[in-house]
């Protein structure tokens, strides 16, 4: 047998050897942006609706229903039920809200901090866009409900993110994120998030499942807002739905 | 509306939507109203004295029913907003029923961008809550009465809106829509008003024109600096009409003064949002139109020599008194829970008088409402706040349907 003397020559044989599929480190920020489709993500536009029922302690609030529309950085939350609340709407563009409901004057500007109801805020009944917003590192890997996981760190590229921090649990097979940790600036942990996909969309000519229930959950205090999606439809939305003068 | 213009535009509108083959859906929905309001008049108030010239009922019950109705398809919308009312004197025995359209709307969308609409439309804009001085139609800003719903203008409108961070819309409005005063200062006006949004901040300028009136500018600004805390701003510059002079030596009389000088109104605003949702509002208006400490004095001074001069000052007032105001709001989530309260303070900066306002609701069940809306002025008889009422109190349900 000739052995192999030139060192150059063994080395590319080693990088060759070592760069198969079994051993490619997965694209995290792929991954992530495949993720966004089955929340409404990425897509060029999507109307949905919500019903979201918040907790506190044993107290099981009023369920609000909600149908939401997207596109790629702005939605229109309009609540149908209560009918106390009908009518009632927040406009998000970019990190500008405005808040309108009948009777009032004119929409009244609101900062991202304020709250729809419970612990949803308009950053979680929205389109999810973690790809554009976030950059995915990979941190692991892991089973949730009996399904491997990836486990992304994501970091918030700009200070319009509802969260600056966040980990997320993607699956491998079907792409879809199990589960989420929300975290501050300063790395304490916000809220939690599980998530399953009962429904379907069809996209492109390939079918994606599609987010049916979400629970965010507040680490800090015993409370939660149990979100369940229906009716999903892919539908551009002209950019007049998202003027002011449109709202009331 | 002219006639000419809302046949030209159902003519349009049919033949348009005839053609169209997306499904159409209506819907509706109402909300009544029922409220008694109680007044305390202002002893000796020199603007009103004896009750002669406001006539304002001491108790007087208001029932309300405002229905929505709305018919539409992909490209097409007719909307309308019907409004019977009916208000009760206690003293005077007297019962005024109404019944008018506060809003509607016909509109239909050209091609993605680009929208043309008919109709009576609430045309007012801007972050401010205490007044609106960059909207032309609404400066009061519903103050006035906090409890009835703005009502439109009657205008034909033509808005281009490229993608949802601009916004330009052309229109002509024909007169101020339902009971509008006479004259009516914006009949025939021409508006054209553009918008913009950045990712943290929002803009608008507004241009308006009445025939043979002076050119209106109104700016609005707002910027969400973090999570938590909005600062804003409104201005605006106009000439207005029939405005009553006040000199400061109150020997003179009063004059109406037909056009006013251009003048500037500006307010500035920040609001910060607590962790539990409450918000906390801090607005600051100047008012060029407005008169000065000792106008306002002089003002007083001559309402008081004679009846004649009392209906005079009191029906030609400036918008707002004077010139410098706080305003104050604290309230909770709008949205969120069962009960929803706003406590608001007005300060009149350069008389000295305060006016307190405390609206709460409470939620009955998803549909039933009881509301409770009280104001307290401070100022007495010869300062803005407290010059015809004293105080003021609503206690009523609001039931939402169906």
């Amino acid at each position: 047998m000739k052995r192999i003397t030139n060192p150059s020559l063994l080395l590319a044989i080693l990088a060759l050897l070592s760069s198969g599929p079994s051993f490619a480190a997965p694209d995290a920020q792929a991954i992530l942006q495949r993720s966004d489709h089955a929340r409404g993500g990425g897509l060029p536009g999507i109307v949905w609706e919500i019903q979201l029922t918040p907790r506190e302690g044993a107290r099981q609030m009023e369920t609000q229903h909600l149908e939401v529309r997207a596109s790629v950085d702005a939605s229109i939350a309009e609540t149908l039920e209560p009918a106390r609340f009908r009518g009632s709407k927040i406009l998000q563009v970019g990190r500008n809200m405005w808040l309108t409901k009948p009777g009032l004057s004119k929409p009244v500007p609101v900062s991202p901090r304020q709250r729809l109801t419970g612990q949803a805020s308009n950053g979680d009944i929205a389109a999810t866009n973690y790809a554009a917003d976030y950059t995915a590192t990979l941190a692991g890997e892991s089973v949730v409900a009996n399904e491997s996981c990836y486990i992304l760190d994501l970091k918030a590229r700009h200070n319009r993110t509802t969260y600056d921090q966040i980990r997320y649990w993607v699956t491998k097979d079907r792409e879809v994120a199990l589960k989420a940790e929300f975290y501050s600036l300063s790395g304490k942990l916000l809220k939690t998030a599980t998530f399953e996909y009962g429904l379907e969309i069809s996209y492109h000519g390939r079918n994606i499942p599609f987010v049916s229930h979400m629970l965010i959950s507040d680490a800090l205090i015993d409370a939660d807002t149990d979100m369940r999606y229906s009716n999903v439809r892919i539908r551009v939305i002209d950019p007049s739905a998202f003027e002011l003068g449109q709202l009331q | 509306m002219k006639r000419g213009w809302l046949i030209l535009f159902m003519l349009g509108f049919g033949l348009e939507a005839q053609a169209s083959n997306s499904d159409w859906q209506s819907t509706w929905d109402a909300v009544l109203y029922a409220y008694p309001e109680r007044l305390w008049r202002t002893e000796e108030s020199v603007l009103n004295p004896d009750n002669r010239l406001a006539r304002l009922a001491d108790t007087s019950f208001t029932g309300e029913a405002r229905l929505n109705l709305r018919l539409a398809n992909d490209r097409y919308r007719i909307s309308a907003r019907p409004i019977l009312s009916i208000r009760h004197e206690k003293e005077s025995g007297e019962s005024e029923p109404q019944g008018y359209l506060s809003q509607w709307q016909l509109r239909t969308a050209l091609t993605p961008y680009w929208a043309a609409s008919i109709g009576r439309e609430v045309m007012n804009w801007g972050p401010a809550q205490f007044h609106s001085p960059s909207s032309p139609f609404y400066f009061d800003n519903g103050r006035s009465n906090p409890l009835r719903e703005l009502s439109g203008v009657d205008a034909v409108k033509l808005a281009w809106t490229p993608d949802h961070r601009h916004a330009l819309s052309i229109a002509f409005v024909e007169d101020s829509g339902h009971k509008h005063a006479s004259p009516d200062d914006w009949k025939n006006t021409l508006l054209l008003k553009g918008d913009m949004r950045g990712d943290d901040w929002a803009g608008g300028l507004a241009l308006a024109q009445a025939r043979g009136s002076a050119l209106f500018v109104g700016i609005h600004l707002q910027q969400t600096l973090n999570d938590a805390c909005l600062l804003y701003g409104e201005i605006s510059s106009t000439k207005r009409i029939d405005t009553l002079l006040s000199p400061r030596d109150f020997s003179q009389p009063f004059s109406l003064l037909a056009v006013s000088p251009r003048r500037e109104t500006g307010l500035i605003g920040a609001t910060y949002t607590l962790e539990n949702g409450h918000s906390l509002t801090l607005e600051y208006l100047h008012d060029g139109h407005g008169y000065s400490r000792a106008e306002s004095r002089a003002y007083f001074a001559r309402a008081a020599s004679s009846l004649a001069a009392a209906g005079l000052a009191l029906a030609a007032s400036p918008l707002l008194l004077n010139r410098n105001y706080l305003h104050m709001i604290w309230q909770n989530n709008l949205l969120d829970g069962d009960d929803y309260w706003r406590l608001m303070m007005s300060h009149n900066m350069d008389d000295g008088s305060t006016e307190f306002t405390a609206y709460i609701e409470h939620a009955v069940n998803g549909r039933l409402t009881l509301f409770l809306l009280g104001t307290l002025d401070s100022g007495g008889s010869r300062r803005e706040y407290g010059m015809v009422i004293e105080r003021s109190l609503n206690l009523g349900l609001r039931l939402a349907l169906p």
